[in-house]
């Protein structure tokens, strides 16, 4: 049962989030500081759509570039070929990537452990060779540019302030439909997938469409994100948005802040992005900040296998005044057996 | 609930290969509604790939079950479970990292998909899960992880799950494997009790007292087919039942 402290303390966390997220921009202090605030953001935004499939069902997708780049694209195309609002662009985006997630589901979902991780990453693959290929309607290896959805009076540093605001959103939509999930009996199931599949199927959990209901949300989601720094950067190559980088980067972010804890991907963001601009600006003339980057990441691995969160969580629980063990129950218990 | 005494759940020809082994090989058993059957063998004789096939967890290659005459050979395991088939794991299965009382919640069944987004934790569910806890004795573990369970707690906790489903047929791999004789005697008499108000079992067991004691009707497979049945006392007296668990 949760404890009422427990309680204020996630509020008062949620309103210190919130508010930090609001005021940033305002206190953010030049364009550049603002820009990688955007950023950060977006990777908040691909890890935790990220973690729908990966934080529910326990199925790690390498791969997850695939449909990021793919939301960009179809953003950015149906912009310049179809002449489509962007905003509307954006949204049929996600929703062209959604229905092309369900057949790639269907296949993908067959294999479980590090067989799904390989399926993954192969789409990225396929689609990599795809984009840089097919010039005539990608722009292949040159890069496709994308038009900005605000009017040229609006400058830099507004833009900045706009898209950050418009992450933020989609961040704010996602982070409401995984807490949802999250306490459903879908999200349940999803649970029990993610611990034992033949022991959910079993007991009826109706595990492919349950997987593959997952899967396509949190491939729409990607997708959104994908789009939304489409129209932020202005600019696609096919090299960065089909890359395994970025989808290992989702799912790094992910375990670093914990998988099974609805805030992991976006305090696994903060945490992996603020560390890699930071090592940048100090080593960034040599490979060092590299080095320091996997310094931090074996750390995290070593010391939190289990990510921020409940490594933060467990250490609140030490400190709390101690309610009986488990142990003691135990053998309670047993000296009952015995006697009876 | 079905009447007791008629076929209930029915193999005809099961066969399941593994490379060259045939597994189960021709099975045609019947198990009758409303017994306690067991169903007992030599390792490697087939049985826990017999539960396998029955339950959906693998295709049979031949060979159908039907389930009150109805066929359910290689429907999905979920599909069968919905049927009222409920299965518990040789060397138990439970969730890990989810708490005894989510342990069960996995098992309710939304009906629809706008019922699938409703709380897991609604109160009649929680309050029914919280009921078979209590039944089989574990309810002030409801919320510890099942991993922080021992060994014997996480069996109950594994037969509490299997109910919350509300299987008319209960298929259990080794109940009695594993534990100690105190919780042997529990698990002996939960199953009586849950046999008394009408559920059906299937079980597989090498303790030999236990499945004497707890069983109306005994089924004896050796290399993947049944070669002897009846009642407890009759089977144990058979000569070929011997030479199979001699080696003959």
């Amino acid at each position: 049962m949760r404890s009422a402290s427990e309680k204020v303390v996630k509020s008062v966390g949620l309103i210190v989030l919130v508010a930090f997220v609001v005021v940033f921009p305002g206190i953010a202090s030049d364009p550049f500081v603002l820009s990688v605030g955007v950023v950060i953001i977006s990777y908040a935004v691909l890890a935790t759509a990220w973690n729908f499939v990966g934080g529910f069902t326990g199925y790690i997708s390498l791969g997850h570039a695939a449909y990021s780049g793919l939301g960009g694209y179809a953003t950015g195309l149906l912009i310049l070929r179809a002449e489509v609002n962007p905003w509307v662009a954006l949204l049929l985006g996600g929703v062209v990537v959604a229905v092309l997630a369900v057949p790639v589901g269907i296949a993908a979902l067959r294999v479980r452990g590090a067989s799904f991780v390989i399926v993954s990453i192969a789409l990225v693959l396929v689609l990599l060779l795809v984009f840089q290929s097919w010039e005539s309607v990608t722009g292949g290896s040159d890069g496709l540019r994308v038009p900005r959805p605000f009017g040229p009076e609006v400058l830099r540093p507004e833009q900045h302030q706009r898209f950050f605001y418009l992450h933020a959103a989609l961040l704010a939509v996602m982070l409401l439909c995984w807490w949802a999930i999250d306490r459903s009996r879908f999200g349940m199931g999803l649970k029990g997938i993610r611990e034992d599949e033949d022991k959910a199927r079993s007991l009826g959990v109706p595990t492919v469409r349950y997987k593959l209901a997952a899967f396509v949300v949190s491939a729409f989601f990607t997708a959104l994100g994908g789009g939304l720094y489409a129209l932020w950067f202005g600019f696609l190559d096919p090299i960065f948005q089909f890359s395994i980088l970025v989808g290992s980067n989702m799912v790094l972010m992910s375990l670093l802040g914990g998988v099974r804890s609805l805030f992991g991907p976006l305090v696994g963001a903060v945490v992996v992005g603020y560390a890699t601009e930071f090592f940048k600006a100090q080593y960034g003339d040599t490979q060092m900040h590299l080095v320091a980057m996997g310094v931090l990441l074996a750390a995290v691995v070593l010391f939190l296998p289990d990510g921020i969160i409940p490594a933060v969580r467990g250490l609140v629980a030490r400190l709390r005044p101690k309610q009986a063990s488990i142990r003691e129950v135990t053998q309670e218990e047993l000296a009952e057996e015995v006697r009876r | 609930m079905s009447t007791p005494g008629e076929d209930g759940l029915r193999t005809e020809g099961l066969t399941k290969s593994y490379g060259g082994v045939r597994a189960v090989d021709d099975a045609s058993v019947t198990f009758q509604h409303g017994r306690i059957n067991a169903l007992i063998g030599p390792n490697g004789s087939g049985k826990t790939t017999f539960f396998n096939c029955v339950t959906g967890m693998v295709k049979p290659d031949a060979g159908t079950v039907t389930y009150h005459g109805r066929d359910i050979t290689g429907r999905g395991a979920h599909k069968i479970a919905h049927a009222g088939i409920g299965r518990s794991f040789q060397l138990c299965r439970v969730f890990p990292r989810l708490t005894a009382v989510e342990n069960l919640l996995v098992a309710v069944r939304p009906g629809s998909v706008l019922r699938a987004l409703a709380p897991a934790r609604r109160k009649a569910d929680v309050e029914r899960a919280m009921e078979l806890l209590t039944r089989v004795g574990i309810e002030h573990l409801a919320d510890v992880e099942a991993r922080d369970l021992s060994y014997g707690q996480q069996k109950l906790l594994e037969l509490a799950g299997v109910l919350m489903a509300d299987p008319e047929t209960i298929l259990l791999d080794e109940p009695a494997g594993g534990v100690n004789p105190a919780l042997i005697e529990r698990i002996g008499t939960l199953v009586r009790e849950l046999n008394a108000e009408g559920r059906t079992f299937l079980i597989v067991e090498h303790n030999m007292d236990v499945v004497m004691s707890l069983s109306d009707h005994v089924v004896v497979f050796d290399r993947g087919r049944p070669i002897a049945e009846g009642p407890p006392d009759t089977v144990r007296a058979d000569p070929l039942v011997l030479a199979a668990y001699l080696g003959g």
